[in-house]
């Protein structure tokens, strides 16, 4: 449907400015993500490999301490971290067939009332509607207000 | 905030690049979770017992939340957040399956109910009612426990009957009946808040009861000066709360725990207005003793001696005494650790016995507090008598004043219940493979995973001539290998019914669902099954699970367990009431033995406290000495290999495995081996590592890390391919018969 729309022309046969039109956008497209992969190398989410390997696929924290050590290790800190609140709860699987959908961006709606629902309506209530929680508490920083979880023990080797 | 600016703006241009690689994938599973109406239920999981919210849209479940209004306000850990796929799983079974040529094929449900009643009706015929057996679960309703033990004690005149909490919670109920005279905790969650010390032996709290550790956690995090003692030969994710984590030899706690009553007498931090006034001292043989008696008696445990036996600095042993003493309130959780041992009993005795010394018991925060495993084995099967010795509402099948008080509640000829009790689990299954078991019902549990030593029972299980009917929700569960008749349970909240969690609360799930094919709740067909195999109906009045709620409250009104007040329409107006509860208008019972708080105290009764389970009124210290594990490591086997779960699984799997974030989050079981031992043995991780105990071998996949102590291994149990109960021990505590899953003595190689 799409192809036809950009491609056909009377008669049915395609003209080339729709297919260089088509191509240049195709073309400009993987330069971006090109350049995305090799400019920041450090954070991208191999998400296809996982597809092929989806036995590890939720073990997401092994490889994020290679590719994204500041989140992986904020996580950790985190009240999140110290829970055990994995990181799969609230972003689902890279293929999207966990039980929570797959997000970057988790849904607050959906993903953060499962557990927050009580303070979200307080939130709510106090400031109308206002679902960016990200903004003032950020998910994988909870613990800076929180020196209790930071403990000695959890750095220190017995 | 650390993070920069700039690596903000890096890390969010680089996800919403791959977010459009990813959309039209993530959109095509991304499903619409808003929902027509929620109901109220518990936890499917673990005996934290959360209170959540199913939410339902068009006759399907498609999300979970926590209940605000539970006592875990809200939140809900990992396990129960993402319980929704099991419901929908393809494996469950839809149909009553019956075994024909040695395959389970599809059958009505009067096929499959009149061959069981007739296969059990024969056995009571030629061989008695021993020969006839009931194998439960504390995750089935107690409804369904509660009915099952009726038909079998009552309407079938046999006490065979058993459950899993035999392998999981009988030590705990040993201590406290000793200890207090009544089972369950006198103390309860809300505890949590008001301790200033919390002493964690035998538990891995943070992975075991998620929420009760944030608990903790959130405790800790309100008042930096609340001190968190860890005992544990791991250093698991529970130690990272920790102030002190005492790692020790394994199967030496009874001695620490000796050890630390003798520093708080030695520095005279033991409460004596307390102790001299509710407090009997016994020894071992159960004579009355006295306090230099039991002084005498610690001398064979101070910190000195014990750290010879048991590795922990005597300074270590010291210093956790005294805090425990020092502190205004404390509280002591263990689970498992403590209970899967051939001393189970005297170990939870013991911790006991440092809350009666301290007076650490009966005030807001100080409290000992054992944890159950699963969701209703406390209510389910501790209260209503679900095992071989007891009867509802703690009491005793040798007890003939009990026997009567039953048989006169369930309308029974006087002393027409069988006196003699039925075999405790070990001995069932052992009974089983001894030809001596003819017809079994298994409800709702896995024990052709569970059951230590397993290939000795699997080997019970199979053989040709004992019939085994099995009521169950997965086809993929182990034991349907072993079943002859399949009914098709229906699962959670696709039925009504109550949860009693460790905190003596009662709390309902309600019907959310229907259940899918021809599945039936369990409560409809324990009593289609009763009346087959020739039960007075009359036994069996019961339509649904709430009819047989209000038999049960009756029969518990009598009794300290009197909860006559939590009736079916509370149950589902309020998230959960604690017994004791009398009448419609009390609120639930937070602490017990304590005038003014336990409703079985009179408001004028004459002290503080009252142990109402003993005779005299006081609770009990006892004189329970050292003893090591039934199989310590040695020269052949030099190491100590322990078993348990991981956040993520619960039990044998087949249902977190239906979860394909919990799946592939911990795909297979795994050995954890320490970094010095893996090193000596070149060992790294992922290598492959042989495990062989005198019962089995196996190899593991290796995790190389310092949870485990030195000497120490470590195999959580969920995998059905890799079983680690093939390798454990079936070795057993003589007073509550529970089972040393903990510990036994294993040598590793790598291949
Ligand atoms: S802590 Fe236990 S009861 Fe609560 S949500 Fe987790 S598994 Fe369920």
């Amino acid at each position: 449907m799409k192809l036809g729309f950009l491609g056909a022309t009377e008669g049915g046969r395609i003209g080339k400015w729709p297919i260089i039109i088509l191509a240049g956008m195709v073309i400009a497209v993987v330069a971006f993500l090109t350049y995305i992969n090799v400019a920041f190398p450090r954070v991208k989410c191999e998400y296809a490999k996982h597809l092929k390997s989806p036995d590890t696929a939720s073990d997401c924290y092994a490889c994020h301490l290679k590719a994204t050590p500041k989140v992986a290790q904020d996580w950790y800190e985190s009240k999140h971290g110290v829970m055990l609140v994995k990181c799969f709860v609230c972003h689902g699987q890279p293929d999207g067939k966990g039980s929570v959908p797959y997000a970057v961006n988790p849904d607050v709606n959906t993903t953060c009332r499962k557990c927050h629902d009580p303070s979200i309506k307080k939130m709510e209530k106090k400031y109308g509607l206002k679902l960016e929680c990200n903004s003032c508490h950020p998910f994988h920083q909870n613990s800076i207000h929180h020196k209790a979880y930071v403990k000695p023990v959890a750095k220190r080797k017995i | 905030m650390d993070i920069t600016r700039r690596e903000f703006l890096k890390y969010t241009a680089a996800s919403s690049a791959f977010m459009a690689i990813g959309g039209p994938l993530a959109f095509a599973a991304s499903k619409d979770q808003t929902v027509d109406h929620w109901v109220k239920g518990v936890c499917r999981f673990c005996g934290t017992g959360c209170g959540v919210m199913v939410g339902v849209k068009n006759k399907k479940v498609v999300t979970v939340k926590g209940d605000p209004n539970n006592h875990n306000a809200g939140f809900l850990c990992l396990k129960g957040a993402l319980m929704t796929p099991i419901i929908y799983a393809k494996e469950r079974i839809t149909e009553p399956l019956i075994r024909k040529n040695g395959k389970l094929v599809p059958a009505t449900w009067d096929e499959a109910l009149n061959l069981t009643a007739s296969k059990f009706k024969e056995a009571i015929k030629k061989y008695g009612p021993t020969s006839v057996a009931y194998y439960g679960s504390g995750q089935a309703l107690t409804e369904e426990t509660y009915l099952a033990s009726k038909i079998f004690k009552a309407g079938l005149k046999c006490n065979n009957v058993e459950g899993n909490p035999r392998l999981c919670m009988a030590s705990a109920v040993g201590g406290y009946v000793t200890t207090y005279g009544k089972d369950e905790p006198c103390g309860s969650y809300d505890d949590i808040n008001a301790a200033t010390c919390f002493f964690i032996i035998g538990s891995n709290t943070s992975e075991c009861h998620p929420i009760i550790f944030k608990k903790i956690a959130a405790r800790k995090q309100a008042d930096p000066n609340v001190k968190v003692i860890v005992v544990d030969p791991r250093k698991t994710n529970t130690a990272r709360i920790a102030d002190i984590h005492v790692s020790f030899k394994p199967g030496t706690d009874l001695a620490i725990l000796n050890a630390m009553a003798y520093v708080i007498i030695e520095e005279e931090l033991d409460n004596y207005r307390f102790h001299s006034k509710y407090v009997n001292f016994m020894d071992n043989q159960k004579n009355k003793r006295t306090f230099e008696d039991y002084k005498k008696f610690l001398e064979d445990y101070t910190p000195e001696k014990v750290e010879k036996i048991s590795g922990v600095p005597a300074e270590t042993i010291r210093k956790i005494a005294k805090i425990f003493a020092e502190s205004s309130a404390t509280m002591s959780l263990w689970t498992m650790g403590i209970n899967q041992r051939i001393r189970g009993v005297w170990a939870n005795n013991l911790i006991s016995n440092l809350h009666l010394l301290t007076g650490h018991i009966g005030k807001p925060g100080a409290t000992p507090f054992s944890l159950t495993g699963q969701p209703n084995a406390c209510g389910g099967v501790r209260d209503t008598g679900g095992l071989s010795h007891l009867l509802p509402a703690g009491r005793l099948i040798k007890k003939r004043e009990h026997r009567n008080e039953m048989e006169e509640l369930w309308g029974l000829p006087k002393d027409s219940l069988n006196p003699k009790p039925g075999y405790h689990t070990v001995a069932l299954f052992k009974a089983l493979g001894e030809g001596k078991i003819k017809a079994l019902l298994i409800l709702c549990t896995n024990p052709a995973q569970s059951l230590p030593n397993v290939n000795k029972y699997r080997k019970a299980m199979a053989r040709k001539d004992n019939f085994i009917a099995l009521i169950e929700c997965f086809r993929d569960a182990e034991t349907v290998k072993f079943a002859d008749v399949v009914f098709p349970a229906a699962f959670w909240c696709e039925r009504e019914g109550v949860y009693g969690c460790s905190e003596r609360r009662y709390s309902l799930i309600g019907k959310a669902i229907d259940p899918p094919g021809k599945c039936r709740p369990t409560v409809n067909i324990l009593v289609d099954l009763a009346v087959r195999m020739g039960v007075d109906p009359k036994l069996v009045p019961f339509k649904n699970s709430a009819d047989v709620w209000d038999e049960w409250r009756k029969v518990a009104r009598p009794t300290p367990y009197n909860f006559w007040g939590i009736t079916r329409e509370r149950l589902r107006k309020e998230s959960g009431i604690r017994w004791p509860c009398p009448t419609e208008d009390h609120p639930g019972t937070r602490i017990r033995y304590v005038r003014g708080e336990d409703p079985n105290i009179p408001k004028d009764y004459k002290h503080k406290y009252f142990f109402y389970g003993k005779p005299d009124g006081k609770a009990v210290i006892w004189f329970r000495p050292y003893k090591g594990p039934a199989e310590a490591p040695d020269k052949d086997y030099p190491f100590v290999l322990t078993t348990g779960r991981v956040i993520d699984h619960w039990h044998t799997g087949t249902m977190t495995m239906k979860v394909p974030e919990l799946r592939r989050s911990f795909p297979n079981a795994y050995v954890e081996i320490n970094e010095k031992d893996a090193k000596k043995m070149g060992i790294q991780n992922g290598d492959r590592v042989l495990l062989e105990t005198r019962r089995d071998k196996m190899v593991f996949p290796a995790r190389v890390s310092d949870v485990c102590r030195p000497g120490l291994v470590f195999v959580p149990w969920f995998d059905v391919n890799l079983m680690i109960n093939k390798l454990t021990k079936d070795a057993f505590d003589p007073g509550s018969k529970q089972p040393e899953f903990k510990i036994c003595a294993v040598r590793i190689k790598k291949v």
